[in-house]
């Protein structure tokens, strides 16, 4: 399914890191250097402790979704329906969300637990956006 | 409870509306016009009367998809008066009244008029479907900038996934939710100003197009063109005024993410600030005759039935089935005019603060709630919530 059909992010200095590395293929949020915490998306300030010294780390281990919806409204001309998007947290990195796309054409496959893996696919204006796909045997 | 309660030293004076449907062929400026001109006819009062100027939302929204307000400095000339106190504003907007309560609270203005005029039906029409969030913009800003890319092009898909976590959490059923909107359809049929007042049923509930899972055609409010005026005053000026309704307390807060994707859980919203609304009157839930809940979709009626403390968390379903405790003559008559759900989509709480004042003036007509002394309103854009009471003078 094509997901290039839409309305692409636009760039700020504090969102920057995160599409640069996102077309890479790595999905990157913030770790504060004074305490440790994590949070997405990136603000330059730590949320628990207003630390300013922030570094990006990469989630790379698997991820829940905490709920979905699976869209068949067909908002923009061209648009390709239906679509599953999905609010994903991770075990290894509390109080993180991030929404993408579920990458897996069935719809029904979508649930509340399923487990994911990150990754990316070619989204508006050659951006690459979060999307994620199931672990065969999930479900 | 605090004793400084500035929301008593304003009232709702008018309310006033233009015409509203799909689609109005009139401008919407000249929309907006017959609002205030009507509002301020209502409220008893001059156009020179008139000392303060409010929209929702300010210039930063006027330009997506049929957000028609106008130019404040346009409808001040054309209204051809001075003022002391003028506001346009989309963040902090948790209630059409709440800036302006505050400025006549404070003396800042004694009567200040406040609109928001839409024709997003007519810009539904252009774009061949209700066209999506921020599509008139080259590039998603702020916190859409993580929702457009993937896809989460309406508020209907990023609400959406709430939804569907509530319904899993509580066990809630579609055909619990479908009540709202039928009970609330059944109330349209008596507002002559309604958008759609045909009959609706469960089975066209359940057999209506999904449009974002679990969200149907029918849990959508209806793009509409049309404009709403509130005139709010200083209470002192009571015996200047036809009919002034009480505000007896107020309250908006924020205390989740304010990102419609990283609200930790959006079913939530209106928890804080019913919390802090109750905490400002010794009035109850059970005080409360009508309710003119915020309905963007069903879903955010359901969760203000609960945040409100009208029902248990998670118990919204089971209070809904059936619809004989939110019609007019139940326990807690909700969304008397249609709600935006069939009424129109008038939005940020207008809609349901002209009805509010319509009930408890008894000027209601067919759709009157007998004997109605308190009713709560409330509002909520996503993650901005605000609720309050209003009574009878």
């Amino acid at each position: 399914m094509d997901a290039s059909i839409g309305i692409p992010p636009a760039v700020t200095d504090e969102t920057e890191q995160f599409w640069t590395n996102a077309a890479q293929g790595r999905l990157v949020i913030e770790h504060c250097l004074a305490c440790g915490a994590e949070s997405f998306p990136p603000r330059g300030m730590c949320r628990k402790c207003r630390g300013r010294s922030m570094s990006a780390v990469e989630v790379a281990g698997r991820g829940r979704v905490y709920s979905f919806t699976v869209n068949y409204q067909r908002w923009l001309p061209d648009l390709e329906v239906p679509y599953t998007i999905v609010l994903v947290e991770f075990p290894d990195h509390p109080g993180v969300r991030v929404i993408g796309r579920l990458r897996d054409g069935d719809p029904q496959r979508a649930a509340i637990g399923l487990e994911v893996e990150v990754g990316f696919e070619p989204g508006p204006g050659g951006f690459a956006i979060p999307s994620f796909a199931a672990v065969e045997g999930a479900g | 409870m605090g004793s400084e309660r500035f929301e008593q030293r304003a009232v709702i004076s008018g309310v006033g509306q233009s015409a509203i449907d799909r689609v109005v062929p009139r401008s919407g400026f000249q929309l907006t016009l017959d609002a205030v001109m009507a509002a301020i006819a209502d409220a008893g009062l001059g156009v020179d009367d008139i000392d303060g100027l409010a929209m929702f939302p300010g210039g930063g929204a006027a330009n997506l998809p049929g957000y028609a307000n106008g130019n404040l400095y346009e409808v001040h000339d054309a209204l051809g008066i001075t003022t002391t106190w003028r506001q346009g504003q989309v963040e902090g907007m948790s209630l059409p009244f709440y800036a302006a309560s505050q400025a006549v609270a404070t003396g800042q203005a004694r009567h200040v008029v406040v609109w928001r005029t839409v024709k997003e039906g007519s810009a539904a029409r252009l774009a061949g479907g209700r066209p999506a969030y921020g599509s008139t913009h080259p590039e998603a800003e702020g916190p859409l900038a993580w929702l457009l890319p993937v896809g989460a092009l309406s508020p209907v898909c990023q609400v959406a996934p709430y939804a569907t976590r509530y319904m899993y959490e509580y066990g809630v059923t579609r055909e619990q939710l479908a009540w709202i909107p039928v009970t609330q359809r059944l109330h349209a049929s008596l507002n002559p100003d309604a958008v759609y007042r045909d009959p609706l049923t469960v089975d066209d509930y359940l057999g209506s197009r999904m449009i974002s899972w679990p969200i149907c055609l029918y849990d959508c409010d209806v793009p509409a063109d049309g404009s709403t005026a509130i005139v709010i005053s200083a209470v002192e000026t009571a015996h200047d005024l036809r009919s002034p309704v009480r505000i007896e307390a107020m309250a908006g807060v924020i205390d989740g993410r304010p990102s419609w994707e990283q609200w930790e859980d959006m079913g939530r919203v209106g928890y804080a600030t019913a919390a802090a609304m109750w905490a400002r009157t010794d009035l109850t839930p059970q005080d409360v005759d009508v309710a003119q809940l915020y309905d963007g979709f069903t879903i955010e009626a359901v969760w203000w039935l609960e945040a409100m403390g009208f029902c248990g968390t998670g118990e919204a379903g089971a209070f809904v089935e059936g619809g004989a405790r939110i019609a007019l003559d139940g326990q807690l008559p909700l969304n008397t005019w249609g709600g935006q759900l069939s009424g129109g989509r008038l939005h940020a709480g207008f809609g349901h603060t002209a009805e509010a004042v319509r009930q408890l003036r008894g000027e209601a007509g067919e759709r009157q709630v007998v004997g109605a002394e308190v009713a709560a309103v409330t509002n909520v854009g996503g993650i901005e919530a605000g609720a309050a009471l209003l009574t009878r003078w």
